[in-house]
C-alpha cells in the first residue's frame, strides 16, 4: 500500500463533498448521495486492511456516478470527473506498493482511464438505451427559486429588486436565431384566476405524471430549427418557451392556455428542446373560458368607470385601441420603487394618482380593464429580452436573467385569437425601449461577464452534444452508422469493443515500453534503425567510429552530420556526469543526420543506378 | 486464489497453461456496483452515469488483461540458496526474469503470509522469500504462490509451483548444555596433535635487539638503564586447547544436536577454535567461516 493512497482517497471524499455542496436536499436520491458520502468517509476513517480500502475507492466511484445523476451540469461533471481519477489512482495506490509517488500515481491513473475510455465510448455511444423503468423520482422536491412565481400580487410590492442571476438560456443550433430584441417574449405562466388583488395560474403546480411510458414525439423536420432550453432550477413546472413550435422532449406536455409543462424535477437544471418555426402555435386559437372574464366587481370603482365607456365601443379591437391610447395619453412612469398601494382599491390608486410601476402593475391594471371592458384578457408572466452572447466559437445564445422576468397581458380578439399586449412599453422610462434605442452592448463589458459568458458558450454546448445525446440521438447514429443493417448491431458492438481493447493494451504496452533504458542509447538505436533500412548495419564488434567511416564512404555528403554525431555520442557517452542539454543535443544532431540521410543521398543513389 | 496444478522442476515459464486468473470478491463487487451505476444511469436518464459504469466495465475488461501481463511470460528459478537454522524465517532465493515491467508481485512459499507487492522492471531480479523449515536436514521449501492483483485489484492472476533447489537446514539454536572433550586428549591420526605455538603478548620468552618499528613499550628499559644497549622483548602467546564438542549423550539427540548448533554459533562468534565429535563423523579443531559452516553442515546431516 503506496503512502499516497490514503491522502489521495481523503481528497476524493474532500472533491465528492464539494460535489454534495450544490445538491437541493429535497429529492430523495440526493439524501441517498449525502449517505452515502457519510458512509464513505466514515468507512475510509475506520479502514485499515487493502480489502476495506479498496471498498472505499468503490464506494467513491458509486457516489461519483450518484452525483453525474443529479448534477449533470458541465462544472460538476468536470468535478465528478476528476473525483473518478483521483478514486482509481487511490486504487492503483493501494495494488502497486510503497514505491510510486504521486505524480506517477496520477499518470498511470490517467494512463488507465484513457485506455478505457475508447471501450466505454463505443458502448455508450452503440449500446441502445433502455427506458426507465418507471417514473419514479421525477415530480418531487419543487425548491421556491425563482423572480417568477405561479400568483402575481404587484401590489404588495413596494420595491422590486433586481437580481442579475441567471435564469435561462436557448441557443438555436441548427440556425436561425431569436426575434428582434423587441419581440421576444419567452412566456412561461399564464395566470387566469383573479381575486382583485392576486393573480393566479390555473396550470397544476406538479404535472401529472403520464401513464405508462412517455412517447417520444417525432423529431425535427429537416427544415425545422430546433431551439435548445437550459432552465436554471426554478421550483415551476413551467418552463419558459418562445410560444411558437413543437416539443421536442418527452417530458414536455403543452398545455392549452400556452404553458409548456415540464415533467423533469423543478429542483434541477433541465434541458429540453423544442422545434422553431414562425407560426405560432395552437394555443392562440383556444377560445376563452368564462374565467377570462372574472372580474370582482365593485373593487376598483373608478377602473370600472374608465372601462364602462369603452365597453360601448363596437368591436374589441377598438377596445383595445382606446386602452392604449389612453395609456399613453396619462403620464405613467416605469420605476422599480413604486411603493406599496393600499388594500382598498389599489388598482386605482395605480392608474389615477401614482402612475408609478414596474410590469406587474401595468399587466395587472390593464387586464382587468379589458375584462372590465368585456375583453377576454389574462396576464401572462415569463422573459423579455436577453442578451445575445456570441461566444468565440460555438453557436450563439440568448441569455436571460431574472432580472429580465417580466409581465404582460394577453387579450382575445374575435377572428385573431390571443393577441400579446405589453402595457409596460407604454410607460416612460420602460427599460427594453431604451435598450433596443442603445443597442445590446450596454451591460456587462468586464472582463468577468466575458468569461462567465464563455463559460455559459462552452456549458451549452456541454448541454447541446452531451445532455442531448439520448435514446433518439443513439438511434440516429445507429442509423447513420449502419443503416439497415440493423440487425448486425452486436456484431459490430462485440468488434468495436475487441478493437478498442486490443487498441488500449498495444497502447498501454507501448507507453510501458517507451521509457525504459538509456535515452542516449534509444536514440543511437533509432539513428541506426535508419541506416538499416538502407541494408548498412553495424557488424559485430565494430565501434561506432568505424561503422561511421564505413558510412562515410557509402554516403560521402553525410561526413558533416555523421561526425558531429559521433563526436558527441562519443563525448556524452563516456561523460563524467551525462547532462540534460547533451540528450538534448543528441537528439538533435540525430535528427539532423537522419534527415540528411533522407534528403541528400537519394539523388546520389539514382546517379549510381544509372552507370552501375 | 490458491488451487490449480503445481509446476515442477528448476525452472519454470508462466504461461497460459500454468497461470490462472479470476476476479477477486472487489472484482465481484466491481461488477455489483457497475450494474447499480447501469440501473441508476438508466432511471435517471443520466449520460454521466451511464458513461461511469461503461467506463467501469471497459476497466474491468482491461484489468483481465493488464493483470494476466503483469505474470505472462515471467521465467522463474531457484537461486542457489544458502543454508539457514530451522525454526527461524529462512531466506530462500528466487530468480524472475520479467520480458515486461511486472506490477504488484507477491511471493509465498509453504504457509507463509505473503509479502509485500514488489513492482519489477524488466530484466532479471533475484528476491528472496522467506519459509520456515521444518527441522534440520536438506529441504525443499515446498509449494510457492507466485500472484499479483495489480492494477486495480479486480483479478487475482496465481500460478504455482514446487522450486527444485534443496536448500540445507542446520538444527535449531538452543542454548543447553553440551559435552566437551579435552582438547588434544584424543588426537585423530594424520592430524597435528598440537596447534603450533605463535608469537602473541602473553608471556616474555627472550630478547631481541630493538627496531625502529618495535613499540616502545617492548623496550627492555631495565637494561637500556643498564647502559647495555637497546632491547625488545618477545613474548610468547600459549595456544588455547580447542575444545572438542559431543553431544550430550544425556539428551536425545535432536536436542543436543541443538545445543551444539547454539554452542558453534557462540564460539564462533567469540573467535574461538572448537572441533566437533559426532558418531560417525568429527572435525578437527579449528576457526573462521568455512570451519564453522563445515561443522554445522555435519550436525545438520548427522544420522
Amino acid at each position: 500500500m503506496s503512502r499516497a493512497a490514503a491522502p489521495l482517497q481523503w481528497l476524493t471524499m474532500g472533491l465528492l463533498a464539494v460535489g454534495l455542496l450544490g445538491l437541493s436536499p429535497a429529492l430523495s436520491l440526493s439524501l441517498l448521495a449525502f449517505g452515502l458520502a457519510v458512509l464513505t468517509a466514515l468507512k475510509l476513517r475506520e479502514a485499515r486492511s487493502l480489502e476495506e480500502r479498496r471498498l472505499v475507492a468503490l464506494l467513491q466511484l458509486v457516489g461519483a456516478g450518484l452525483l453525474a445523476a443529479l448534477r449533470p451540469e458541465l462544472g460538476p461533471s468536470l468535478l465528478q470527473g476528476l473525483a473518478i481519477l483521483l478514486a482509481l489512482a487511490g486504487l492503483l495506490a493501494l495494488e502497486l506498493g510503497a514505491g510510486p509517488d504521486w505524480k506517477a500515481l496520477m499518470r498511470r491513473s490517467l494512463q488507465v482511464l484513457l485506455a478505457a475510455l475508447p471501450i466505454a465510448l463505443v458502448l455508450f455511444l452503440l449500446l441502445p438505451r433502455l427506458m426507465p423503468f418507471s417514473n419514479l423520482g421525477t415530480g418531487q422536491g419543487m425548491g421556491v427559486m425563482t423572480g417568477l412565481s405561479d400568483s402575481m400580487e404587484p401590489g404588495s410590492i413596494a420595491r422590486l429588486s433586481v437580481s442579475r442571476a441567471a435564469a435561462a438560456r436557448v441557443a438555436f443550433p441548427l440556425g436561425g436565431g431569436p426575434p428582434p430584441l423587441g419581440q421576444r417574449f419567452w412566456r412561461v405562466l399564464v395566470h387566469q384566476r383573479f381575486d382583485g388583488r392576486r393573480w393566479r395560474s390555473t396550470a397544476p403546480p406538479l404535472p401529472r405524471p403520464a401513464a405508462g411510458q412517455p412517447t417520444p414525439p417525432p423529431p425535427a423536420a429537416p427544415g425545422e430549427g430546433i431551439q435548445l432550453w437550459l432552465v436554471e432550477p426554478s421550483g415551476l413546472a413551467a418552463v419558459p418557451w418562445s410560444g411558437a413550435g413543437r416539443p421536442l422532449s418527452p417530458d414536455l406536455t403543452l398545455q392549452r392556455s400556452g404553458e409548456l409543462l415540464n415533467r423533469a424535477p423543478g429542483s434541477q437544471r433541465r434541458v429540453y428542446a423544442l422545434t422553431q418555426t414562425a407560426d405560432p402555435g395552437d394555443w392562440r386559437s383556444q377560445p376563452p373560458g368564462p374565467i377570462d372574464l372574472v372580474l370582482p366587481r365593485g373593487e376598483n370603482p373608478r377602473l370600472e368607470a374608465l372601462a364602462a365607456e369603452w365597453r360601448r365601443l363596437g368591436s374589441d379591437r377598438q377596445r383595445l385601441n382606446a386602452a392604449g391610447s389612453w395609456f399613453r395619453s396619462q403620464p405613467f412612469r416605469y420605476t422599480l420603487e413604486p411603493g406599496a398601494l393600499p388594500r382598498q382599491a389599489p388598482l386605482d390608486r395605480f392608474l389615477f394618482e401614482t402612475r408609478l410601476g414596474f410590469c406587474g402593475h401595468y399587466a395587472s391594471a390593464f387586464t382587468t380593464l379589458m375584462r372590465a371592458a368585456g375583453v377576454p384578457a389574462r396576464v401572462v408572466s415569463g422573459y423579455r429580452g436577453g442578451q445575445w452572447v456570441q461566444p468565440v466559437g460555438g453557436s450563439g445564445y440568448v441569455d436571460l436573467r431574472q432580472a429580465d422576468a417580466h409581465a404582460w397581458s394577453e387579450v382575445w380578439l374575435q377572428g385573431e385569437g390571443w393577441q400579446r399586449v405589453d402595457p409596460t412599453a407604454w410607460a416612460d422610462g420602460d427599460p427594453l425601449a431604451s435598450a433596443v434605442t442603445t443597442s445590446e452592448t450596454a451591460t456587462g463589458t468586464a472582463p468577468w461577464d466575458w468569461l462567465q459568458r464563455q463559460w455559459w458558450g462552452l456549458d451549452i454546448a456541454w448541454a447541446r452534444w452531451w445532455l442531448g445525446y439520448d435514446s433518439e440521438q443513439q438511434q440516429a447514429l445507429v442509423q447513420r452508422l449502419l443503416g439497415d443493417q440493423r440487425h448486425l448491431l452486436g456484431l459490430v458492438v462485440l468488434l468495436a469493443v475487441a478493437i478498442s481493447l486490443a487498441a488500449s493494451l498495444g497502447g498501454l504496452g507501448w507507453l510501458g515500453r517507451r521509457r525504459s533504458g538509456d535515452p542516449l542509447r534509444l536514440e543511437l538505436e533509432h539513428t541506426l534503425r535508419a541506416f538499416a533500412r538502407h541494408g548498412l548495419a553495424p557488424q559485430a564488434g565494430e565501434t561506432l567510429p568505424v561503422f561511421a567511416q564505413r558510412l562515410m564512404q557509402r554516403w560521402p555528403a553525410l561526413a558533416g552530420p555523421l561526425n558531429a554525431y559521433v563526436a558527441n555520442y562519443q563525448r556524452q557517452r563516456f561523460a563524467s556526469t551525462p547532462s540534460r542539454t547533451g540528450r538534448r543535443q543528441a537528439q538533435r544532431l540525430g535528427r539532423a543526420l537522419r534527415r540528411s540521410l533522407r534528403t541528400g543521398n537519394l539523388p546520389k543513389e539514382a546517379v549510381q543506378r544509372e552507370h552501375p | 486464489m490458491d488451487f490449480g496444478r503445481p509446476q515442477q522442476g528448476e525452472r519454470v515459464r508462466l504461461r497460459m497453461r500454468n497461470l490462472y486468473i479470476l476476479p477477486t470478491r472487489f472484482g465481484w463487487l466491481w461488477l455489483a456496483g457497475t450494474v447499480l451505476l447501469q440501473v441508476i444511469g438508466v432511471q435517471m436518464q443520466s449520460n454521466g452515469t451511464l458513461l461511469l459504469s461503461f467506463l467501469m466495465l471497459s476497466l474491468f475488461l482491461l484489468t483481465l488483461h493488464l493483470t494476466h501481463f503483469n505474470l505472462q511470460g515471467v521465467e522463474l528459478g531457484c537461486g542457489a540458496p544458502a543454508p539457514g537454522f530451522a525454526g527461524d524465517p529462512v531466506p530462500y532465493p528466487i530468480r524472475l526474469r520479467c520480458p515486461g515491467r511486472s506490477e504488484g508481485v507477491r511471493l509465498r512459499l509453504g504457509g507463509e503470509a505473503a509479502g509485500p507487492p514488489l513492482s519489477l522492471p524488466p530484466g532479471e531480479h533475484e528476491l528472496t522469500v522467506a519459509w520456515r523449515p521444518p527441522g534440520r536436514g536438506w529441504h525443499q521449501p515446498g509449494l510457492l504462490r507466485v500472484q499479483t492483483t495489480a492494477p486495480l485489484g479486480l483479478f487475482c492472476c496465481w500460478s504455482r509451483w514446487y522450486p527444485g533447489a534443496a536448500q540445507l537446514i542446520y538444527p535449531a539454536r538452543r542454548a543447553g548444555p553440551v559435552r566437551l572433550l579435552a582438547g588434544g586428549s584424543a588426537p585423530l591420526a594424520g592430524e597435528p596433535a598440537v596447534a603450533s605455538r605463535q608469537d602473541g603478548s602473553d608471556d616474555w620468552r627472550d630478547l631481541a635487539p630493538h627496531r625502529p618499528q618495535d613499540s616502545p613499550s617492548r623496550l627492555a628499559w631495565k637494561l637500556l638503564a643498564q647502559g647495555r644497549g637497546e632491547y625488545a622483548k618477545r613474548f610468547l602467546d600459549q595456544p588455547e586447547t580447542a575444545p572438542r564438542l559431543a553431544p550430550d549423550p544425556g539428551l536425545p539427540l535432536e536436542v543436543a544436536l541443538e545445543h551444539l548448533s547454539e554452542r558453534i554459533w557462540n564460539y564462533h562468534g567469540r573467535g574461538l577454535s572448537y572441533g566437533l565429535e559426532l558418531s560417525g563423523q568429527s572435525v578437527a579443531p579449528g576457526r573462521g567461516l568455512a570451519h564453522r559452516d563445515q561443522c554445522l553442515a555435519a550436525l545438520a546431516c548427522c544420522r
